[in-house]
C-alpha cells in the first residue's frame, strides 16, 4: 500500500474506532519461529547424536513479558501466605521434629536439582534449533531459577522460624560429608547437565520431571500436611506449577527427534539407562525419607510408587510416546522390586552413618515397627531386631561409646559403594536385590550393585570415575571428617547430625565422636 | 492411635494430631544461629534475602573456586570432558560465586518489575490507540524505519539473547548463572517488544506489515545491518568462552552499537518524526541496558578485574578481547550509517553534525563506564571518525 494511502486508511479507521486496542502475548509469540535466521556456523556447541526439527512448536506460548506476570501472580499467593498466616500462627514450630529434620535433606537436595536444571535447561536452549523449542527451555531455565530460591526459602523459613535450625542454616556447606550426597549428584546434577543433550533431557524431563516429580513434589506435601509442616505444600505445589511445562518440554523433545533415524536406534537405550540412573537413587531415598523421616504415615512407599512411577508413568504417559517408537524401560521391572525393601536396606546403612549427616535421624518406635511390619511382613527379622540391637547398645546416647557402624564391622558385613549411582550398599545384609560385582580397570576397583549401572560402566567407564566417600575419607578418623566438612552446631561442639530427636535425649559432641576412634577403610582395597 | 493417618487429615489443624505433635516439639530451640547461609561474606553490611536464596546453591568442588564440596563429577560428557570446569573460561577467579547483581534480584524480584512492565505496556497501547497519537507519524518513519530497520534491529536483540545459553550452561557460579539467565531473558523480551510495536502498528495502520520477512530480508541480505548481523553470529556461536561472550556482547557491541541504535538513532528521531510509541519501548530496553550494566560490570570490573590474585592477568586478557571486538563494533556502526541516507533529513536533528554529536555521546559513555574502569586506552575521536564515514 503506498504510503499515503496508509495514512489516510490509520485516519479513517480511527474516525470509526476509538476502542483502545493492545497486543496480547500470543499475537506476539506467533511470529517467534520466524525469528532465527540461517548462517553457515549456526548449529550447537553441545552436541547429540539425534536431530531435533527446525519446526518443532511448543504448547505454552508464552512471551518474556507474560511470563513474569504469570510467575509473580504466583509468587505473591505463595510468599503472602508464608510470611502472612503461617507465621501468625507459627507453623514452624508446629512441625512434628522428625519430619523437621527430612526437610533439611528434601529442601536442600531439589534445591540441587533444581539449579543444575537451569544449566541443563541452558544446554538445550542451546541444542534446539526451533525458536519456539528454544522458548520453551528459556521458560524453564527462569522457572528453575525460581525453584532454586523457593527451595532455599523453605530452608530459610525453617531455619528462622523453626525449632532445629541446624542444617537448614547451612545446608549448603556442610551437606558434602555424607553417604548420600554424592548420589544426589548423580541424578540431580551430573545427570541433567553432563552428556548427549538429548539423554540429559530425558533425565531430567522425561525421567525426573515426568516420572519423579510426582512423588518427588506432590507426594511429599501429603506427608508434610500430615506431620503439621505446612510451609512446604504452599511452596512445592506453586513449584509443581510450572513443571507442566516442562513435562512438555520432554515430551516436545522426544516428538522433535522422532522422525531421525538415531532415534529408533538410541532411543530406549537412553531412556532406560536415565530411567534406572534415576530410580536407583529416587526410590530408596525417597521411601526412606517419607517413611523414616515422619512420624504420621500416609501409606506405604511402596503403593505411592506403583501408583505414581509403574502405572502413572510407566504405564500412561510412556505409553502416549508409544507412536515415536518410545518402549517401557526393560529395567521397569528391577526397579519394582526395589520399590518394596531397597529403602529399608538404604535406612540401616544411613543410619548406621548418621554421624555424617546434616540433619537428626531416629530409629522406629515400636509403633513404627508394627506399621512396617504389617506393611512390610518380615521386616522385623531383618531390619527391627537390629534396631533393637543398637537401641539396647545404647546408640542414641552420646556416654555408650557406640556407633551402629561398628555393628556392621564386627558382623563382617562391608558396606560398599556402588560407582555409577553412588549408592551405599551391603550386599551380605539386605533384602533388596543388591549384588557384589567388582570390577579392575586401569589399576583401580570398582564396585556395582546391579547389572544395569555395570552394563552404562562397561561401555563408557571414563563417565564414572568419581571416587566414593570411602575412598576420599580413607584413614581419616571420623570426627576430623566432620570438623572438616562443618558439621558442627554453632557453639563449636555439638554434632548437627544426632541418632535421635527425643525432646530430652542428650546431644552428641564431636568429642563423643573422636572417643570412639573410628577410623574409615576402603572396603575395595580388603578384596 | 493409629500412626498412618488419610483422608488428608492435617497434622497443624487435626487436634489430635497436633497434640502428639507439639509433645515432642523441644521446650527450646536447638539452635541459636538462625540466619541461613551464616557462613558466608555478604556483599554489604547484612547478609540480604537475595544472597541467602542464592549463594552458595551451586554445588561445585573446591578445585573449583569458590566451590564448597569435594572430589570429582558423579557423571561425565561422553569422553570425559567434566560437568563443570576451569577451563571453560580465560579468566581467572579467586571465587566465582563472588558476583552480586547489584540490584539484587532473585527470581520473585526479577519477574514482579517485568510483570508491571508488562501490564503498564498494555495500558499504555490501550490509551495510545484510543487517543489517536498514530496520526501524527511520519509516514516514511513508519513505514520504513520501523516496519523494516526497526524490525532488522530485533534480529541483533535475538541473536544476542541467544548467546546466554551456552552461558547458562558453562558458567562457574550461581549468580553469575541467574544474572546471565535475566540479562538473557531482557534480550529476547527486546525483541519481541520490537515485534509487539510492529503487531500494534498493523491494528492500528490497515495495511501497515506486521510479518518478519521484509525485516529479516534487511538484516540477512541488506548492508545497514551487515556488520552487526556478523558480529552477533560470532558473538553467538562462535565463541565459546563464556566470559567472552559476555565480554563482547556486553562490554563492548551492545554498549556501542546497540546504544547508538536504539538511544540515538530510534529513541532521539522518533519524536522529530511524531513518533511517541518508539520512545515507550526503548525506554523499557533503555532500562535493561543500565540493569544489565550493573550486573555486567561488577562481573568484569568489581570482581575479575579487582580480583587480588587473578586481577592483573584479568584485565590484560580483557584488553585482548575488547582489540578483537571493538574493530568489528565499528564496523557494524560504520555500516548502520547507511541508515541515514534513508530517511528525510531534519537539520541538526540527522546531519552530520548532530550524528556526529551523537557518536560522541555514545563513545564518551562506552570510555567511561567500560574502558577507563580497566584501563582500556582506545582513541574515541578516531574511532567516531571512523564510524562517519559510513555516511553515504
Ligand atoms: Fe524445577
Ligand atoms: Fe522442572
Amino acid at each position: 500500500m503506498a504510503i499515503s494511502a496508509a495514512t489516510k486508511a490509520a485516519t479513517d479507521a480511527l474516525a470509526v474506532n476509538r476502542a483502545p486496542v493492545s497486543v496480547g502475548a500470543q499475537e506476539v509469540h506467533r511470529w517467534m519461529q520466524s525469528f532465527t535466521w540461517d548462517f553457515e556456523k549456526n548449529r550447537t556447541k553441545y552436541s547429540t547424536k539425534y536431530k531435533m526439527a527446525n519446526d518443532t512448536k511448543e504448547q505454552f506460548k508464552l512471551i518474556a513479558k507474560e511470563y513474569a506476570r504469570m510467575e509473580s501472580v504466583k509468587d505473591e499467593r505463595q510468599f503472602g501466605s508464608l510470611q502472612d498466616v503461617l507465621t501468625r500462627v507459627d507453623a514452624a514450630n508446629r512441625v512434628h521434629p522428625k519430619w523437621n529434620e527430612s526437610m533439611k535433606v528434601i529442601s536442600n537436595f531439589l534445591e540441587v536439582g533444581e539449579y543444575n536444571a537451569i544449566a541443563g535447561t541452558g544446554m538445550l536452549w542451546d541444542s534446539a534449533t526451533a525458536p519456539e523449542q528454544k522458548n520453551g527451555y528459556l521458560g524453564q531455565v527462569l522457572d528453575e531459577i525460581r525453584h532454586t530460591n523457593q527451595c532455599g526459602y523453605v530452608n530459610y523459613y525453617f531455619a528462622k522460624q523453626g525449632q532445629d535450625a541446624a542444617g537448614h542454616n547451612d545446608a549448603r556447606r556442610t551437606r558434602a560429608i555424607g553417604p548420600l550426597w554424592k548420589g544426589m549428584k548423580r541424578v540431580f546434577s551430573d545427570g541433567f547437565i553432563s552428556g548427549d543433550a538429548v539423554e540429559c533431557s530425558i533425565n531430567l524431563q522425561l525421567v525426573g520431571e515426568a516420572c519423579f516429580t510426582n512423588p518427588l513434589i506432590v507426594a511429599v506435601t501429603e506427608w508434610a500436611c500430615a506431620n503439621g509442616d505446612e510451609m512446604t505444600p504452599t511452596v512445592f505445589l506453586s513449584i509443581e506449577t510450572d513443571e507442566l511445562r516442562h513435562m512438555a518440554n520432554g515430551y516436545q523433545t522426544v516428538v522433535s527427534i522422532a522422525n531421525d533415524a538415531a532415534a529408533s536406534k538410541y532411543l530406549n537405550t537412553d531412556l532406560n539407562n536415565a530411567f534406572w540412573t534415576q530410580q536407583k537413587y529416587f526410590t530408596p531415598v525417597l521411601g526412606m525419607m517419607f517413611e523414616y523421616g515422619s512420624h504420621f504415615k500416609v501409606e506405604p512407599w511402596v503403593k505411592t510408587w506403583n501408583r505414581w512411577v509403574y502405572e502413572d508413568w510407566g504405564g500412561i504417559w510412556i505409553g502416549r510416546l508409544g507412536k515415536y517408537g518410545v518402549q517401557s524401560p526393560a529395567s521397569l521391572r528391577d526397579a519394582k522390586k526395589d520399590a518394596y525393601w531397597a529403602h529399608h536396606d538404604l535406612f540401616l546403612l544411613a543410619y548406621a552413618l548418621w554421624p555424617t549427616g546434616f540433619f537428626r535421624l531416629s530409629l522406629p518406635t515400636a509403633q513404627e515397627a508394627e506399621w512396617y511390619e504389617a506393611n512390610y511382613p518380615g521386616w522385623y527379622d531383618m531390619y527391627g531386631k537390629v534396631y533393637d540391637e543398637w537401641r539396647a547398645r545404647g546408640c542414641e546416647d552420646p556416654n555408650s561409646g557406640f556407633l551402629p557402624l561398628q555393628w556392621f564391622i564386627e558382623n563382617n558385613h562391608p558396606i560398599y559403594i556402588d560407582r555409577v549411582s553412588q549408592v551405599p550398599f551391603c550386599p551380605s545384609y539386605c533384602k533388596g536385590a543388591s549384588t557384589l560385582r567388582v570390577l579392575e580397570f586401569n589399576g583401580k576397583k570398582h564396585s556395582f550393585s546391579d547389572q544395569w549401572g555395570e552394563r552404562m560402566w562397561l561401555s563408557e567407564p571414563e563417565r564414572y570415575e568419581c571416587q566414593n566417600i570411602f575412598e576420599q575419607y580413607e584413614g581419616r578418623e571420623l570426627s576430623e571428617v566432620i570438623a572438616e566438612g562443618h558439621g558442627l552446631r554453632s557453639d563449636g561442639k555439638t554434632l548437627i547430625s544426632q541418632p535421635h530427636t527425643n525432646k530430652d535425649g542428650k546431644l552428641w559432641t564431636l568429642d563423643d565422636i573422636k572417643k570412639i576412634n573410628c577410623v574409615f577403610s576402603d572396603p575395595l582395597k580388603a578384596l | 492411635m493409629s500412626i498412618e493417618v488419610s483422608g488428608g487429615r492435617r497434622g497443624l489443624t487435626d487436634p489430635v494430631l497436633a497434640a502428639e505433635i507439639m509433645a515432642a516439639i523441644p521446650d527450646q530451640p536447638l539452635e541459636t544461629q538462625r540466619k541461613m547461609n551464616y557462613f558466608m561474606t555478604p556483599r554489604g553490611k547484612r547478609i540480604n534475602e537475595y544472597e541467602v536464596l542464592c549463594c552458595y546453591s551451586q554445588p561445585t568442588p573446591d578445585w573449583i573456586p569458590g566451590g564448597l564440596d569435594w572430589g570429582d563429577w558423579t557423571q561425565k560428557f561422553h569422553g570425559g570432558r567434566p560437568s563443570w570446569s576451569n577451563e571453560s573460561t580465560e579468566m581467572r577467579s579467586s571465587d566465582w560465586l563472588k558476583h552480586r547483581d547489584p540490584a539484587f534480584r532473585w527470581h520473585a524480584l526479577y519477574v514482579k518489575d517485568k510483570a508491571e512492565e508488562w501490564r503498564y505496556t498494555d495500558r499504555f497501547l490501550k490509551a495510545y490507540s484510543a487517543d489517536g497519537h498514530v496520526r501524527s507519524m511520519d509516514p516514511v518513519w513508519r513505514d520504513e524505519v520501523l516496519g523494516d530497520y526497526l524490525g532488522a534491529f530485533g534480529f541483533s536483540e535475538y541473536g544476542l539473547f541467544n548467546s546466554h545459553s551456552s552461558v547458562v550452561r558453562d558458567c562457574l557460579g550461581d549468580t553469575l548463572r541467574m544474572s546471565s539467565a535475566m540479562i538473557g531473558l531482557d534480550k529476547v523480551d527486546n525483541a519481541q517488544m520490537i515485534q509487539m510495536e510492529r503487531t500494534f502498528l498493523a491494528k492500528l495502520v490497515p495495511g501497515f506489515p506486521e510479518a518478519t520477512d521484509i525485516p529479516k530480508n534487511e538484516w540477512t541480505k541488506g548492508v545497514i545491518f551487515k556488520g552487526s548481523r556478523e558480529v552477533v553470529q560470532q558473538i553467538w556461536q562462535e565463541t565459546y568462552d563464556w566470559n567472552e561472550i559476555l565480554f563482547s556482547g556486553h562490554m563492548i557491541y551492545d554498549p556501542l552499537f546497540g546504544q547508538f541504535v536504539r538511544r540515538e538513532f530510534f529513541s532521539r528521531l522518533s519524536s522529530y518524526y511524531g513518533d511517541t510509541l518508539t520512545p515507550f519501548f526503548i525506554n523499557q530496553m533503555q532500562l535493561y541496558f543500565s540493569q544489565t550494566k550493573g550486573i555486567t560490570t561488577d562481573m568484569f570490573h568489581t570482581c575479575l578485574a579487582a580480583d587480588e590474585q587473578f586481577g592483573a592477568y584479568n584485565i590484560r586478557l580483557m584488553h585482548t578481547w575488547a582489540d578483537k571486538w571493538l574493530p568489528r563494533t565499528i564496523t557494524a556502526l560504520k555500516d548502520f550509517m547507511g541508515i541515514f541516507a534513508k530517511i528525510p533529513e531534519i537539520k541538526g536533528v540527522s546531519d552530520k553534525p548532530a550524528i556526529e554529536a551523537a557518536l560522541n555521546r555514545v563513545f564518551d559513555d562506552w570510555k567511561h563506564d567500560f574502558a577507563d574502569p580497566i584501563g582500556y586506552k582506545a582513541d574515541t575521536a578516531a574511532l567516531v571518525k571512523t564510524v562517519l564515514s559510513g555516511l553515504k
